[in-house]
């Protein structure tokens, strides 16, 4: 028969003790859940698609120096070259890389003018070879002709009439109907019409922590620039292998330009997020550095508790009690101390992640996570009681006898 | 009935071995008020523990209401001390944190009693030693002879057969120790067996049988002229 009103009472009557605990075990709650929710949004964020084929893709920075650089033709020779390769699949310039860091973003609005409302967008400047080459995947409209791709100057003010935007950016101007973007003419530097005609799946910005990361827009323009990046994609598996002799055919074909910074889409992924996974290695650390504190806590306060009723739990034994009836004593004990700052520490969790949500713009925490916590410390302080319950169950009845 | 034959009990440390009992034999009746008495250290109190089966013996052979001691294991023994056997402390050995209806309780809650029949218990048992007006007091709030009431309740609440006293007035004064001792005579009157360690001579005589023990050996004492039988 469980002893839980007798112990409950007993605890009233020697409350300090157990009160620091629960305390401790709610606000171990309290951080626990919140930095465990941290570390999901983190990995939730890490595991977006970015829509590209990370897998075979890589890009290098083609750099011109030479005086007499004709741009527009050996961009073109170049890109064939690279196409005809064995190996690669398609090959682009391009103005950004997605999840880079650095890139170029624009506004689209419904009317032109200034003072309009205006949704904000990455750009990616691609011939009619980007989604190919991006390995991105072309859900409605069209892709770019030939005859849409510009070649855009040092400075230049004006832009295409077209582009292709991500499902998000559409879903954004048309939050009823995505689909409905197709046709649709839009406004880009406040009053050059712009005509979507495609939409693609997906296709993140170069920074990872906007809240618009999903919003990007591809426009039909090649660069007359000293300096652009160059994407390629391979053959599944050929990335590695092809990386070195890209280099060396492109720094051979001609020598007034420098190739450098040849990087996989997936190493600049893992650079991108290279912040978030320190961030949960050391929240990671603090989840376990508090929660074996208050393991610690709990065993220090069990034995303390223990050494201290070494008579009485002599008499009980004496009086009938079995080792294991002992056992579930500390067991039942540490249940209702752990209940009690489980209770408090759910409260604490849930202002604590309402002053995240309002400052750091985070979603709220789920009921699923806080019912975690609520079981993992529950958990967590039955394990830490264990041993101390067993030196309990230990402690021989001839103990009631002993006078000193 | 309590039979104990060639009881032994060696302590064994690294290097030194005591005999605190030896060849201990002792038949103890239904109906019984036996005093124990003896020197310090003589084995009074191991003796104490064996028949209470807080303690192990070495070898020898012990029924207790007939059923053979040294077969049970820890769990088996625990019960019977449960079902069979009372306790009374010389510190009376009350939990400090629960009430005089919570202390009475714990014995009852192991042996799995229902809650009306605990209430049932524990209010006839505290009336019966004239403290159930005080059920909610803490003990810290008794003085020593009403706290071993409270011990005696708790000990007779589970009905044993046995009655195990480890110097019940050791802490008392005189008054309060002829009270506590009254309380025994009038409690082993209604049927219970009761086995009284003690120092105190006087408190031994008032008990139906004596017995002495001497190195660990027990002899019965003659009540009318006090010696020793062989």
């Amino acid at each position: 028969m469980l002893e839980t009103g007798l112990i409950f009472r007993a605890l009233m009557r020697n409350k300090m003790g157990a009160i620091l605990i629960a305390l401790q075990i709610a606000l171990t709650m309290a951080i626990m859940v919140n930095a465990i929710f941290m570390i999901q949004d983190r990995q939730q964020q890490m595991k977006r698609p970015s829509g590209i084929d990370e897998n075979n893709t890589f890009y290098l920075t083609n750099t011109v120096f030479a005086q007499d650089h004709n741009f527009q033709a050996e961009l073109q020779t170049d890109l064939n070259t690279l196409r005809k390769t064995p190996g690669i699949v398609d090959a682009i310039q391009i103005n950004a890389i997605p999840l880079s860091g650095g890139g170029w973003s624009m506004s689209l609005q419904h009317e032109p003018g200034e003072d309009k409302d205006a949704i904000g967008s990455a750009l990616y400047m691609v011939d009619e070879h980007g989604i190919n080459t991006m390995g991105l995947n072309l859900i409605a409209g069209e892709n770019f002709s030939q005859e849409d791709i510009q070649w855009r100057g040092q400075g230049q003010s004006t832009w295409p009439p077209k582009t292709i935007i991500t499902k998000a950016f559409a879903a954004q101007l048309f939050p009823d109907d995505w689909q409905t973007a197709i046709g649709k003419t839009f406004y880009i530097s406040q009053t050059q019409p712009m005509q979507i005609i495609g939409i693609v799946e997906a296709l993140q910005a170069p920074w990872n922590g906007w809240d618009g990361v999903e919003r990007s827009m591809l426009v039909p323009f090649q660069m007359e620039s000293s300096s652009s990046y160059y994407f390629i994609r391979t053959e599944p598996g050929k990335r590695d292998k092809m990386m070195p002799i890209i280099e060396k055919v492109l720094a051979e074909s001609n020598k007034g330009r420098i190739i450098r910074r040849i990087t996989t889409v997936e190493d600049t992924r893992k650079r991108s997020y290279r912040q978030h996974n320190a961030t949960n290695k050391i929240l990671t650390t603090v989840v376990a550095t508090l929660t074996l504190i208050t393991s610690f806590g709990i065993v220090g306060l069990a034995i303390f508790s223990i050494n201290r009723r070494t008579k009485q739990i002599g008499t009980r034994r004496a009086l009938g009690a079995t080792r294991w009836q002992i056992m579930r004593y500390f067991m039942v004990e540490n249940f209702l101390i752990s209940t009690v700052g489980v209770f408090i520490g759910s409260i604490g969790a849930i202002g604590l992640n309402m002053w995240l949500v309002s400052t750091f713009n985070l979603t709220p925490i789920s009921f699923e996570l806080i019912l975690f916590g609520i079981v993992a410390l529950l958990i967590v302080g039955q394990l830490a009681v264990l041993y101390p319950a067993r030196k309990a169950a230990l402690i021989a009845p001839a103990t009631a006898t002993r006078t000193i | 009935m309590l039979v104990m034959k060639n009881v032994n009990k060696i302590f064994q440390t690294a290097d030194i071995q005591t005999h605190a009992l030896r060849d201990f034999s002792l038949t103890v009746n239904e109906g019984d008020f036996l005093s124990v008495t003896g020197p310090s250290g003589s084995g009074k109190t191991t003796f104490l523990n064996i028949a209470g089966l807080l303690e192990t013996y070495t070898n020898g052979d012990f029924l207790l209401d007939g059923e053979d001691v040294g077969k049970l294991n820890d769990k088996g023994r625990s019960r019977m001390r449960n079902e069979k056997i009372g306790f009374i402390f010389q510190g009376f050995n009350l939990i400090p944190d629960l009430n005089l209806y919570d202390n009475v309780d714990v014995p009852l809650r192991y042996r799995g009693f229902n809650a009306k029949e605990r209430k049932r218990r524990i209010i006839e048992n505290l009336d019966r030693v004239g403290l159930a007006s005080r059920l909610k007091h803490l003990p810290s709030q008794l003085s020593g002879g009403q706290q071993q009431r409270v011990a005696i309740a708790r000990a007779l609440a589970t009905d044993p057969r046995f009655l195990l006293a480890d110097e019940p007035t050791g802490n008392l004064d005189s008054e309060m120790a002829q009270g506590v001792m009254s309380l025994l005579e009038e409690i082993n009157q209604q049927g219970t067996t009761i086995i009284m360690v003690t120092h105190d001579a006087t408190l031994a005589k008032r008990a139906r049988r004596q017995v002495q023990v001497k190195d660990g050996r027990v002899s019965e004492l003659d009540l009318v002229n006090h010696r020793a039988i062989a």
